[in-house]
């Protein structure tokens, strides 16, 4: 104050009438902490803080460029020994019992609560804000789960160790969003944190102790970047990694992890691109005031695109200027993005958009004017890749359709704010963005007991919720994970050369009436040869050739997903008892066939008669399974309050086209266990029967003819399964890829989807097929739907 | 007389026809209205000089007001004293602010006691404007012909500005056109004195009425809109405060007029008319912090603000009896 001048003086102020000068907040809770612990904070790892083996350190900088602390570097000893920890403490905290376990997180939130405003001033000093409330409601939430995990999700069991890695630019919250359901079902966790949140998340550690939980639960390495996800990633008694950050670090983590680590699942929220749709029945005011917060405001985690109905553009913009004229510059993440920004916005003005500031961007400084930019195209570089700056892009759409067109065409799907005051308008339009959350006339909300699963490259992540919880949990009949270390696999070569591929037809000698026959595929509704022409010998267990099976490849995938394509949303709209109903016809068909089905299995597993009859009798059995769940399950659960006053909408949404390939056991029951799930759910599903045994799978195309599911719901395609296996890995239109196969072809798959994340879902080949528990299905049915949580704010 | 007053002139010269189809396009959100008054409510206040300029401000804009069933001469004229010197005259001269001619706007009262008030300014022989409200206040549920009468009365006895309530029965019946016709009827009838119109917000329903009666009266040519009388049992708050203030905004973006805005009712603390100050500066800019665009309905209020000015130049707080009486 003193160093700009004289005071001012009532007078000068009665005139000016200006704003007083921001109060600087309080830091001495955070500050004495820090002081506690010599500004100097180690790893937390065994319930104690502990220094790094080499002793490297990093320095934590405030806004100002001050140094807040230093923070350890993680060594791979330290890694090897927080995980170490970690599998000891999971014996004594898995053998809790729930309500132990929610005692704990329980006083974990009155714990929080105390100590929120050290908290909070600790998260402000490193930059990455976060309300103390949040994190309270966050251990409140699973203290409930804790309790009632065995009375609501009996037959499951924890996975053991779970690393949660998070990147630089997430929050606290992000973490602590994985952390606690990860503790509450019984887990251990190692935490990864940013570099910002590493001093916050070593406070929340120091509460944790106070609150009583066992040493070596909750263990935190810190280190700059992906590498150190990576290390711990990789080491073996890890079971389950969540990664939360951006696309490129995940890449990075996927790749370098495939076959090594434990599944690896990705919430990446980092630079989403949001659609903001605003239509003409709107409460205008409203929304420019909602989204001059969202996009200008304190917390800004995505980058945020206007779409505005032409009909009501005039008045928006106007209100929109109004606005900005009062706005002031706000910091940029870094003095270096001011190019990056600058260059965006001449971009746009070149395009013909008018660029609203409240004052032209100075030449230097790390401030930024808030920009609007009015009128861009969809294909302008601020919209399609937007930088790091305050910019908002405005588009304007014509109808509701060309709006949800407008808001589904990024390659993301976090989120999007709809606003209407029409309530059908809103819910239809709720229902067609593909996005995780959509805030109806409000924005950036979040609560954990709605579940949210990622959409596109958003992530295949779903959290919040009971949904949520599947991620940490396996059924208690399926085996626990064994390590298992990467094979040397070349991944540019994997499933590229179709071995053996021969077609001697002379094998049936001159008796032309005892030559194996020549099954077709199923591709699109069409029975088929494969693309190429060619054919495989399906050999009986004995070596006889008993078929020919077509022999595809990338084009015959790629015809099948197309046709999937185009059948999927007809699919996913139609009602649900009308997709149960076409279930309950193909168990039917599957019954009035099972004769031929039958022969078909005996002859390709040699197993017995009754053996067979009884796989076709399981597996009809598990088709009516299917339709009863999707008709209780598919329409979802219905409303549910808020905390805050108002509703949500919890819906479970199809993936869209998912790829199965099928193991060598249990052929016929696993194709219908797998085919049941991914078609109740209302998604269509590229089928790849074993390579050893596709007999009974080409013979159930049959059976899928004669029944009511539309044709190309289901594709059937034989042939090479590493062939296949690439072909479904990739094609980015498939969502989903559910693997049941060697591990050469699961390593492939895990690397590969570093590239665009699909659901993962890899079973070893002899799953548990027969067993009828509902924990079993309840894991197949998590793997076939998405959640999209709906926002429905009231007063 | 209200020199300071530059709508005046073009206060009653503005007559603007009724256009119906901004009235039906009107949406309002009210979790997000909600919203917006909690972000304003939350906003940090100034401290020190800040906080005492922005009081004295608010002072400034203050209607002081009596309108209860036992008003007399004597009362009323205390009313006018006060609202000449608002705040002890010591406390002004230690922050050098007692030549800014710190009064408050006007001084509010019933009909009947406006000669009273009019009396009492000019023996004083100090020129503040006095208001009256009319138009079967607080209901209005008297004949359109005799509330018309007693807006010409109130002109002619000295008012300067007059505040009329509207009639509920056809906002509530959603009579939008009808309604227009009766406050350009009260336009005429007030001559070249400031019309406020008082939109009785507590009766109303929703939002939506209040920011589409909002339309109307300023079509109609209001030179205010006043959120309540202080009689019905919801008040001025701070989210229909927000409704209205995006009202008069989007007339203003539609016409380039600008109409002030009075909430009323309710506004007793100091703290109170800090937020009310920050609100007009956030949603309509400065010129809305001058008595010429905004009013505080009030009658306790400079009580307390004249306290908490104590507080700010003595660093104590001071007993009732140590500040003069309204």
């Amino acid at each position: 104050m003193a160093a700009r001048g004289p005071e001012k003086t009532v007078g000068d102020i009665f005139r000016s009438m200006e704003f007083g000068p921001a109060t600087p907040s309080s830091r001495a809770a955070a500050q004495a902490w820090l002081e506690h612990r010599s500004h100097s904070l180690g790893l937390f790892i065994g319930g104690e803080f502990v220094r790094p083996a080499d002793g490297q350190t990093s320095v934590v900088t405030d806004a100002a460029g001050g140094s807040v602390c230093s923070t350890a570097c993680a060594g791979d000893e330290d890694v090897a020994a927080a995980v170490a920890a970690a599998s000891g403490a999971f014996k004594v905290w898995s053998g809790l019992t729930c309500p132990r376990r929610a005692r704990v997180l329980q006083r974990l939130g009155d714990g929080l609560q105390r100590h929120s405003q050290c908290l909070a001033e600790l998260c402000e000093m490193t930059r990455c804000p976060c309300p103390a409330s949040a994190l309270v409601r966050l251990a409140q939430y699973y203290a409930g789960w804790a309790q009632l995990r065995d009375a609501v999700l009996p037959g499951w069991s924890p996975l053991g160790v779970v690393a949660v890695l998070v990147s630089d630019d997430r929050s606290l919250f992000a973490a602590f969003l994985k952390v606690f359901p990860a503790l509450a079902v019984g887990n251990a966790v190692v935490l990864k944190p940013g570099a910002g949140t590493a001093p916050p998340a070593l406070l929340m550690a120091a509460i944790f102790g106070e609150a009583g939980l066992p040493a070596g639960v909750f263990n935190i390495v810190t280190g700059p970047g992906v590498s150190l996800g990576v290390r711990l990633a990789q080491t073996p008694d890890v079971n389950y990694v969540t990664y939360s950050g951006s696309k490129k670090e995940a890449e990075l983590l996927v790749r370098e992890t495939a076959g090594s680590c434990a599944p690896v699942s990705l919430s990446l929220l980092t630079d989403a691109i949001c659609p903001f749709i605003v239509f003409d029945s709107a409460d205008v005011d409203s929304a420019v005031d909602a989204v001059m917060e969202a996009v200008f405001g304190k917390a800004r985690e995505c980058h945020w695109v206007l779409c505005v109905q032409e009909s009501i553009w005039e008045g928006l913009a106007a209100r929109l200027k109004v606005r900005i004229a009062g706005a002031k510059c706000l910091p940029l993440r870094s003095e270096s993005d001011r190019h990056a920004v600058n260059a965006a916005v001449q971009e746009a003005q070149q395009q013909g958009a008018e660029v609203i500031q409240p004052c032209p961007a100075p030449s230097s400084s790390s401030l930024y004017p808030p920009t609007v930019l009015l009128g861009v195209a969809p294909s302008c570089p601020s919209v399609v890749s937007p930088p790091p700056g305050p910019i908002l892009p405005v588009l304007s759409f014509r109808t509701a359709t060309e709006g949800v067109t407008l808001g589904n065409h990024t390659p993301h799907g976090l989120a999007a704010s709809v606003w209407t005051e029409d309530l059908t308008l809103a819910l239809e339009t709720a229902r067609s963005l593909s996005v995780g959350s959509v805030w109806l006339n409000s924005h950036s909300v979040l609560d954990p007991s709605l579940t949210v699963s990622g959409v596109k490259e958003s992530g295949n992540c779903t959290d919040g919720g009971r949904e949520g919880l599947f991620q940490f949990l396996r059924p208690s009949v399926a085996p626990a994970r064994s390590p298992s270390s990467p094979l040397p696999l070349d991944y540019g070569r994997f499933g590229t050369t179709g071995s053996g591929v021969l077609l001697p037809q002379a094998v049936g000698g001159a008796d032309a009436s005892r030559a194996p026959r020549s099954y077709p595929q199923l591709v699109g509704g069409r029975q088929c040869a494969a693309d190429s022409g060619c054919s495989l010998q399906v050999l009986a267990p004995g070596g006889s050739v008993i078929a020919l099976c077509p022999s595809s490849g990338r084009k015959d995938v790629r015809n099948a997903v197309e046709a999937a394509l185009k059948v999927q949303p007809g699919w996913a709209a139609s009602s649900v008892p009308w997709r149960s109903r076409t279930l309950r016809s193909l168990a039917e068909s599957l019954e009035r066939r099972g004769g031929d089905v039958a022969v078909a299995l005996s002859a390709q597993t040699g197993c017995s008669k009754e053996e067979a009859c009884r796989e076709v009798e399981l597996s009809v059995f598990r088709l009516s399974e299917w339709a009863a769940h999707c008709e209780t399950r598919a329409g979802g659960g219905g409303a549910q309050a808020l905390p805050q006053s108002g509703m949500a909408l919890c819906l479970p949404e199809p993936l869209g086209v998912i790829g199965a390939v099928l193991p060598d056991a249990k052929p016929l029951l696993s194709l219908i266990s797998l085919l049941g799930a991914a078609v109740a759910a209302g998604n269509a599903v590229v089928m790849v029967p074993s390579e050893k045994s596709p007999l009974p799978a080409l013979e159930f195309v049959q059976v899928l003819q004669a029944s009511d599911v539309p044709g190309g719901v289901v594709s059937i395609v034989s042939g090479h399964r590493d062939q296949l296996t690439r072909a479904l890995a990739n094609h980015s239109v498939v969502q989903a890829v559910w693997y049941c196969g060697g591990q050469e072809g699961a390593q492939y798959l895990q690397w590969a989807c570093g590239e665009s994340p699909k659901r993962l879902w890899v079973r070893s080949e002899d799953s548990l097929w027969e067993r009828c528990e509902a924990a079993l299905l309840e894991e197949l049915w998590a793997q076939a739907v998405r959640w999209k949580s709906v926002w429905i704010p009231t007063a | 007389m209200g020199s300071w007053c530059p709508c005046r002139e073009q206060a009653y010269s503005f007559k603007y026809p009724s256009h119906l189809e901004w009235v039906s396009r009107v949406r309002v959100n009210h979790q997000a209205v909600l919203r917006r008054a909690q972000q304003i409510q939350g906003r940090k206040q100034g401290k020190n000089q800040w906080q005492a300029a922005w009081l004295l401000r608010a002072v400034t804009c203050i209607d002081l007001t009596t309108l209860a069933g036992d008003d007399t001469p004597s009362n009323v004229h205390r009313l006018c004293m006060k609202a000449m010197q608002p705040i002890r005259h010591d406390l002004l001269e230690s922050m050098d602010m007692q030549d800014k001619g710190i009064t408050t706007a006007a001084v509010c009262v019933y009909p009947a006691r406006v000669t009273d008030a009019v009396k009492s300014l000019k023996l004083a022989n100090f020129s503040l404007p006095v208001a009256s409200v009319a138009t079967g206040f607080p209901a209005g549920q008297t004949a359109m012909k005799t509330r018309l009468e007693e807006v010409r009365m109130a002109v002619e006895d000295g008012a300067t500005e007059v505040d009329i309530v509207i009639n509920r029965m056809l906002a509530l019946t959603g009579q939008w056109e009808a309604l227009y016709q009766e406050i350009r009827q009260f336009r005429e009838a007030c001559g070249e004195a400031h019309m406020k119109t008082i939109m009785a917000v507590g009766e109303l329903g929703n939002f939506t009425n209040v920011y589409k009666a909002s339309l109307v009266a300023m079509m109609a040519g209001s030179d205010f809109i006043k959120t309540s009388t202080g009689k019905e049992s919801v008040n001025a708050t701070f989210p229909v405060a927000i409704v209205m203030v995006r009202a008069i905004r989007n007339f203003f973006l539609r016409t380039g007029h600008k109409v002030g805005f009075k909430p009323a009712g309710g506004i007793r603390t100091a703290k109170d008319s800090l937020v009310w100050l920050t609100l007009m500066k956030e949603e309509l800019g400065d010129e809305w912090l001058n008595p010429s665009l905004f009013r505080l309905g009030a009658s306790t209020l400079l009580a307390d603000i004249e306290r908490q000015i104590y507080h700010y130049v003595t660093g104590r707080y001071a007993a009732y009896h140590e500040l003069p009486l309204a």
